[in-house]
């Protein structure tokens, strides 16, 4: 039987790139951090604060997201949205998700 | 504590503070926003303000870890890509020049007078000395290379399958390291035997040794072996890092650095002492034994030009393959 700990770094890995790719898909309609966080939750995305804020930060200086400060409303904002390279990126790793998909399910069909 | 701070103003002050003026002052903005809609998510739900912000806080998690995700700085000392090269350099240093000295500091000490526990305490203490230094050298030496990216493309450029020859070249590298360590711990213990145990009754009725003693006493040798342990550590640096152009300058330049003093030094009858000579009945071992000194202190660095230019050709004849297949 496998520790929790090792259970829990098996799924953390598996779901690890993941969490980019819904970022991606997510910020084609610009948002803020917490926000996201939350959204990628409901969308069953499980991942930390201590994750996504800096994971943002890392994607901005790759240029797949554009950000802007939003001062509209009393409390400001730092909103995000997916570049363009950030669109090419995601169409990329949905095709590999699907293929990937498509490849797990094949195995379990095997006879 | 200052009740003029929150929770929040502790926090966001120790997250930023290790990171550069450049990100600081947006992440911290970023941060704070972030930090007050997820206190006022909870607000919302019916937590009461002091344990909501505990909560949030709390998720956040060590102010210095969410640091060391923002810089992109690594958050250890030597990674996984060095880490064995790392152990097998330590390895190699410590399992030749520790026992060496060990053995040799303890004869040295003992000849000299002392008594065998005392020679004992000496030697255990002197190797205790040495392994520390070289652990503390090549750690500093590989901390570098991990924190230098340029440098560890470098190295990483170079493996691939047309760089495998690399490996008997890295077998040989491991014993010419290991013989440059045994070579220097032999060349010190046989100077410091001449001098100490070797010495004579001079002319003036004093104990006199082979070597000039105002130079013996002016730390000229400590110099010497510490400058041989600094070309050691960058040889193993320059093997580490591929034998580029800069690594070869910086090679030949450490070179003449020690021909020009040391030639100074033995070809203007600086090293030897006459009277020792004389007082042994080989008046002519100073012209002799000069000579000798004269052509090693000449030879070795030359030898090591030659060798650093023809490893740097070299490398840089390989590098333009391993592009094409790249």
């Amino acid at each position: 039987m496998l520790k929790d700990e090792e259970l829990a770094t098996h799924r953390q890995e598996l779901r690890r790139g993941t969490v980019v790719l819904a970022c991606l898909m997510l910020l084609e309609k610009s948002n803020y951090g917490y926000a996201l966080l939350t959204a990628l939750d409901s969308s069953g995305f499980a991942v930390d604060a201590n994750t996504l804020y800096p994971l943002l930060r890392r994607l901005e200086k790759q240029g797949l997201v554009q950000s802007e400060w939003n001062t509209d409303e009393s409390r400001p904002r730092k909103f995000y949205a997916t570049s363009p390279e950030g669109r090419q990126l995601a169409a990329t790793l949905r095709g590999d998700w699907d293929e990937l998909a498509a490849a797990i399910t094949a195995l379990t069909e095997e006879p | 504590m200052t009740t003029a701070s929150t929770l929040t103003d502790r926090y966001v002050a120790e997250a930023v503070r290790s990171l550069t003026r450049g990100q600081r002052r947006d992440i911290e903005a970023e941060l704070r926003a972030s930090i007050a809609d997820a206190i006022e998510d909870r607000l919302g739900a019916g937590t009461d303000a002091a344990a909501a912000e505990r909560e949030v806080l709390t998720e956040l998690g060590p102010p210095r870890s969410l640091a060391a995700s923002y810089s992109d700085k690594p958050t250890h000392l030597i990674g996984p890509d060095l880490f064995s090269d790392y152990v097998r350099v330590l390895a190699v240093l410590l399992s030749t020049a520790v026992p060496l000295w060990f053995v040799f500091s303890g004869v040295v000490t003992f000849v000299a007078g002392s008594s065998p526990l005392d020679s004992l305490w000496s030697a255990l203490w002197g190797s205790l000395e040495t392994a520390m230094s070289l652990v503390f050298a090549v750690t500093l030496v590989f901390a570098i290379i991990e924190r230098t990216p340029a440098l560890r493309s470098r190295r990483t450029a170079k493996w691939d399958p047309h760089s495998l020859p690399v490996v008997p070249d890295q077998r040989g590298y491991v014993s010419e390291l290991v013989g440059g360590v045994v070579f220097l711990v032999v060349i010190a213990s046989v100077i410091i035997v001449l001098q100490s145990v070797g010495a004579v009754d001079g002319p003036a009725g004093t104990p006199i040794g082979p070597f000039d003693a105002s130079l013996w006493e002016s730390g000229v040798f400590s110099v010497a072996l510490f400058y041989s342990a600094v070309s050691i550590s960058f040889h193993v640096f320059a093997h580490y890092t591929g034998w580029s152009v800069a690594n070869a300058v910086a090679t030949i330049a450490l070179d003449v650095l020690f021909v020009v003093p040391a030639v100074w030094i033995v070809a203007g009858d600086r090293l030897l002492n006459a009277d020792y000579f004389a007082a042994i009945g080989w008046p002519n071992g100073v012209q002799v034994v000069g000579l000798i000194a004269l052509a090693v202190v000449v030879l070795f660095p030359l030898l090591d030009t030659v060798d650093t230019i023809a490893r740097t050709v070299r490398t840089r004849r390989v590098r333009p393959t391993a592009d094409v297949t790249g």
